[in-house]
């Protein structure tokens, strides 16, 4: 009994023991399992949260409408439209090549291009992002997508902002165009505007014109909301657990221009390069500015249509425009330099004047030739102009007098006139690509061509040939110089710039960046005004068949050769050479002359005169300038009869 | 040893009802949970569910089955069992089907038969069987230790040759645990703790397949392969963690139901728990299994005899190691191996197992008072 009690005993111990054990096991199990539990999901809850809504919410961009462009009286520019265009979203594609197939047929895109862009897109950003397939579709093609949506699932039509140029190719040069950012461009975008925008690839962007200029300030600053997705990336069906502390972010639209231009103006501008009479349609550029800078209206032709752009262009396409030999894409009036030709010749007869190697009244022989050295210089005229001064040689464009004033002035001094007006430099209106145009001197000459200046050189730089290249812009800056008798404007483009609540955020002041009142008398630029009017309203005048009624108009006509011509081919028609070598026409004009307004610069390529090539458009536009001015103050006036 | 007078007590008064209700609970705890990530719109698991609601039923007889047989029945039946699990597990190596580069199953028509998923349960019968025959509670030496190790290590062999390295390690653990209870020589344990840590090199360099290393040192580091290997860890503790305190709510676990979380009906499913159900749910969760597992101790020093006492602790043992694991395999405590946890996750022959477990300690219970 007492072995039994003993052994039981034992046991007992045993069992005690081990229940010890036991319990020690299975609290340090469950502090284990615990305090695991405490520290994943108190200390690092909010932390893990975050990392779960990382795994679930994927960023969609809201894009944000860019800004709006208004001519001076507030009619629109350039216009945002709602467009639809054709999505594909990859996840919810059954068999994406019979769906290629069939998109094919109706929005004639090949089905591999369709194939493509759509497993490129999964791979960028998931299957759950929508792929843009076509930009802006028709009605046609929306009515016929729509049919197909019961049968191909992930084809839908979705809304979306298209930039819109309502006056197409009219002004593109001015407005320019937006396409997709190209891959070298974002790092450098990023950089310029990396203080508030981000710009990530598919971005459209400014690629020419005011909306590559002013892309800071018509962007719009995208916004942004969030999907729920799974671990397929594939687009959750009912948003689970809302967006916790993440917060979507609303587009803010991007700022609008309100420009110089008069639409009015800028459309009779454009409209008169076409023309009826035997030449047809000018190639070239116009300008027209205000006094005080302000350009009205701002023409390149050929031109292309803007829109085509925006609603993505093929790359065929992109190639023809930018391998057409009229080069539309070319922004002409600050792009493309010319010699100026006889519209030169103000700027040398002010210098002569200045530096008294004649007066208004000195009569200089002007024949049909002068021979100077060993070569033989000729004027149009065959007859000659006989003894004339100064007024007569301007209205008359006539070459030997000013072959003459040449060899008394010297290039150097006639570049320093040049200069006087910023010819030479860009005139930095607020536009990419301008080209500087070039006036040269001798010290130029021997440092580059390793020669010495000669003597008959300045016979042709006289009359604006040789080596002297300008741009119509500066051209309209030169005569405008001669309309304010020396102040030179800068020319600009931006009046205004306002938020979208309609707040100025900047306004654009005219500025006179020079004034060569001390270098260039008045007087003189009031001659060269009243020669300048004798060339429209002078009986021999080179431009007198271009008048406007009721309007005097003062301007000088100007013909750049393209080639030197050789004795034997000076007097040939120049419309029976062919194209290329034909001379391009000038007309800059002031009006009206007494008290001018307006500046007009007009060239046209290959035109042959000036005053046959240019002074028509020149005329139409000044005569639109006044009809549409004399309406306004009429309805003003009517208005306040009311 | 003292005589109760409460054989006259009532069939339903004998069962353990604690046991019972704690059994209950987890189940209807793991069936929520199961219904919160298989019933999202359209999803495609919904059948999930209403199979689980089969093996539940299913479970819930056997439970009752076993808790009204003597336990006995199981020890005497234990080498016969032993043997039949034996020649399945042969069978596997010559007819089981491929799943994942191991074999593990043997294709029965209606579902997959795991032979080495029964074996944890009859090795438990083999070693109360074998260890019960033991006179006293005194220290095993070596000679008495020969026969439950031999009983151990031949499936255990077979079992690693499948290779399922998870399943003979869980084994191995279960099976010690209830030899170190039944009590073994310090000087045994000291030296056989030596020879696991000389041979463990060895075994990294010969005995481990490629993917079996990475699992380990994924675990040693879950950052070196955050999209292979370590990604289950990684969406796991992200999954748990990010339930917070209270938990996103039914069917809010973003990770859960947005499928961020590998294997959820299953090996993970407490990954699901602890996003919806937060600390608190968790905890409670916890709680109530080291209680199913206090209960089935208990049960084992109530015994009136030493085979329910081993029976007992062995069941328990399996239900603690299995819960355990798992858990700190889902926070990231321990590596990844393939072992459900029980009651909660998705899978018949997991809880048949363990219905099977709870059963004996039911029945063992019940029969404290038969004498």
């Amino acid at each position: 009994m007492r072995e039994t009690l003993s052994r039981m005993e034992e046991e007992l111990q045993e069992i005690i023991q081990r229940w010890k054990w036991v319990s020690w096991i299975l609290v340090a199990a469950g502090l284990i399992l615990g305090s695991r539990l405490w520290y994943l999901q108190i200390i690092h809850g909010e932390n893990l949260r975050k990392y779960s809504e990382i795994n679930r919410l994927k960023e969609t961009k809201i894009q944000a409408p860019r800004g709006l462009i208004f001519d001076r009286n507030n009619n629109i520019l350039v216009d945002n439209l709602l467009g639809l265009e054709l999505t594909i979203t990859p996840q919810y594609i059954n068999d994406l090549k019979k769906t290629a197939k069939k998109i094919s047929s109706i929005i004639q895109i090949a089905p591999q291009h369709i194939i493509e862009k759509v497993q490129l897109g999964e791979k960028k950003h998931g299957p759950f992002r929508p792929v843009v397939i076509k930009k802006h579709l028709s009605l046609n093609e929306v009515a016929r997508l729509k049919l197909l949506q019961w049968d191909y699932t992930g084809v839908d039509i979705q809304e979306a902002i298209i930039r819109h140029y309502p006056l197409k190719e009219n002004g593109a040069h001015l407005f320019g165009y937006l396409s997709e950012i190209a891959k070298d461009q974002i790092s450098e975008f990023n950089r310029k505007y990396g203080n508030r925008f981000h710009f990530q690839p598919g971005d459209l962007i400014g690629q020419s014109g005011l909306e590559s200029v002013w892309e800071y300030e018509l962007r719009g600053e995208d916004g942004f909301s969030f999907v729920e997705v799974d671990v397929h990336n594939r687009k959750s069906i009912s948003n689970i657990a809302g967006l916790w502390s993440f917060k979507p972010k609303e587009p803010i639209p991007g700022r609008n221009l309100t420009l110089t231009i008069d639409k009015n103006l800028q459309e009779k501008t454009y409209s008169s390069f076409f023309r009826n009479d035997k030449m047809g349609s000018r190639y070239g550029s116009a300008i027209v500015m205000k006094k005080n800078g302000e350009i009205l209206a701002w023409v390149s032709y050929p031109s292309y249509d803007p829109n085509i752009f925006s609603i993505g262009l093929s790359t065929s396409s992109w190639m023809k425009l930018a391998h057409n030999p009229t080069k539309p894409l070319r922004n002409r009036p600050i792009q493309d330099h010319y010699p100026p030709g006889s519209i030169f010749k103000p700027i040398v007869a002010l210098a002569a004047l200045q530096e008294e190697v004649i007066t208004t009244d000195t009569l200089i022989e002007s024949p049909k030739e002068l021979v100077f050295g060993r070569r033989t210089y000729h004027d149009y005229r065959k007859t000659g102009h006989g003894s004339i001064n100064l007024t007569t040689a301007i209205e008359r464009s006539a070459n030997v007098f000013f072959y003459k004033l040449g060899i008394n002035l010297s290039i150097d001094t006639i570049a320093k006139y040049a200069r006087f007006f910023n010819l030479g430099e860009k005139t930095n209106i607020k536009m990419e690509g301008e080209v500087t145009g070039f006036i040269p001197d001798s010290k130029w000459k021997i440092k580059h061509l390793g020669e010495a200046w000669q003597p008959g050189e300045n016979l042709v730089h006289a009359i604006g040939q040789g080596f002297i290249l300008v741009t119509p812009l500066q051209m309209a800056v030169v005569y405008n110089t001669i309309a304010t008798s020396g102040e030179i404007v800068q020319p600009f483009i931006v009046k205004k710039i306002t938020d979208i609540n309609n707040q100025e955020i900047k306004t654009f002041q005219p500025k006179v960046v020079k004034n060569i009142k001390k270098q260039v008398s008045a007087q003189h630029f009031e001659t060269i005004r009243k020669a300048l009017k004798q060339v429209v309203h002078g009986r021999e005048g080179t431009a007198k068949w271009w008048k406007v009624k009721g309007i005097e108009i003062a301007g000088k006509t100007g013909t750049a050769q393209v080639i030197s011509l050789s004795k034997e081919n000076i007097h040939e028609k120049c419309k029976k050479r062919p194209l290329e070598q034909r001379h391009h026409g000038w007309f800059v004009a002031m009006a009206p002359a007494d008290n001018p307004e307006i500046t007009v610069s007009v060239l046209t390529e290959h035109s042959c005169s000036g005053a046959s090539g240019s002074a028509p458009i020149v005329r139409d536009i000044i005569h639109s300038y006044f009809e549409n001015k004399k309406s306004i103050q009429h309805t003003s006036a009517s208005n306040k009869d009311r | 040893m003292k005589i109760h007078n409460k054989t006259r007590l009532s069939t339903v008064k004998k069962l353990n009802w604690s046991l019972i209700i704690t059994t209950v609970t987890l189940i209807i705890i793991g069936l929520i949970n199961l219904y919160s990530i298989s019933h999202r719109t359209h999803s495609t698991t919904t059948h999930l569910f209403y199979l689980q609601m089969i093996w539940v039923a299913l479970g819930i007889t056997v439970f009752f089955c076993i808790s009204f047989i003597n336990y006995h029945f199981f020890t005497r039946a234990a080498y016969f069992l032993y043997g039949l699990n034996l020649t399945f597990l042969i069978m596997v190596y010559f007819f089981g089907s491929v799943f994942g580069g191991s074999k593990r199953w043997l294709d029965l028509g209606l579902f997959n038969y795991q032979p080495s998923e029964t074996l944890k349960i009859i090795l438990i019968f083999i070693l109360a069987r074998v260890l019960s025959a033991k006179r006293s509670w005194q220290s095993m030496s070596i000679k008495e230790l020969i026969r439950p190790l031999l009983f151990i290590c031949i499936p255990v062999f077979f079992i690693m040759y499948q290779p399922d390295l998870g399943t003979a390690l869980i084994i191995l653990i279960i099976t010690s645990s209830i030899v170190i209870f039944a009590k073994v020589n310090k000087n045994i344990l000291l030296y056989s703790l030596l020879l696991i840590l000389c041979i463990s090199p060895v075994a990294w360099n010969f005995g481990l397949k490629e993917y079996q290393k990475n699992r380990i040192l994924t675990f040693i580091s879950p950052g070196r392969d955050p999209r292979g290997t370590g990604y289950n860890t990684i969406q796991s503790k992200i999954a748990i963690g990010s339930g917070q305190f209270l938990g996103k709510g039914f069917q809010k676990g973003t990770q859960s139901q947005l499928e961020f979380l590998p294997e959820r009906h299953t090996d993970f499913i407490f990954s699901v728990l602890s996003e919806e159900h937060g600390f608190i749910g968790s905890i409670i969760t916890i709680l109530l299994f080291l209680f199913l597992i206090i209960i089935g101790f208990h049960t084992a020093f109530q015994s009136k005899d030493k085979v329910g006492v081993f029976l007992c602790v062995g069941m328990s043992f399996y239900i603690f190691w299995h819960m355990f694991i798992n858990i700190g395999m889902t926070m990231g405590l321990l590596p990844v191996v393939g072992i459900p946890l029980p009651l909660l996750s998705y899978g018949g022959s997991g809880l048949l197992s363990t219905m099977v477990a709870l059963g004996v300690i039911s029945s063992v219970s019940y029969r404290r008072y038969l004498f």
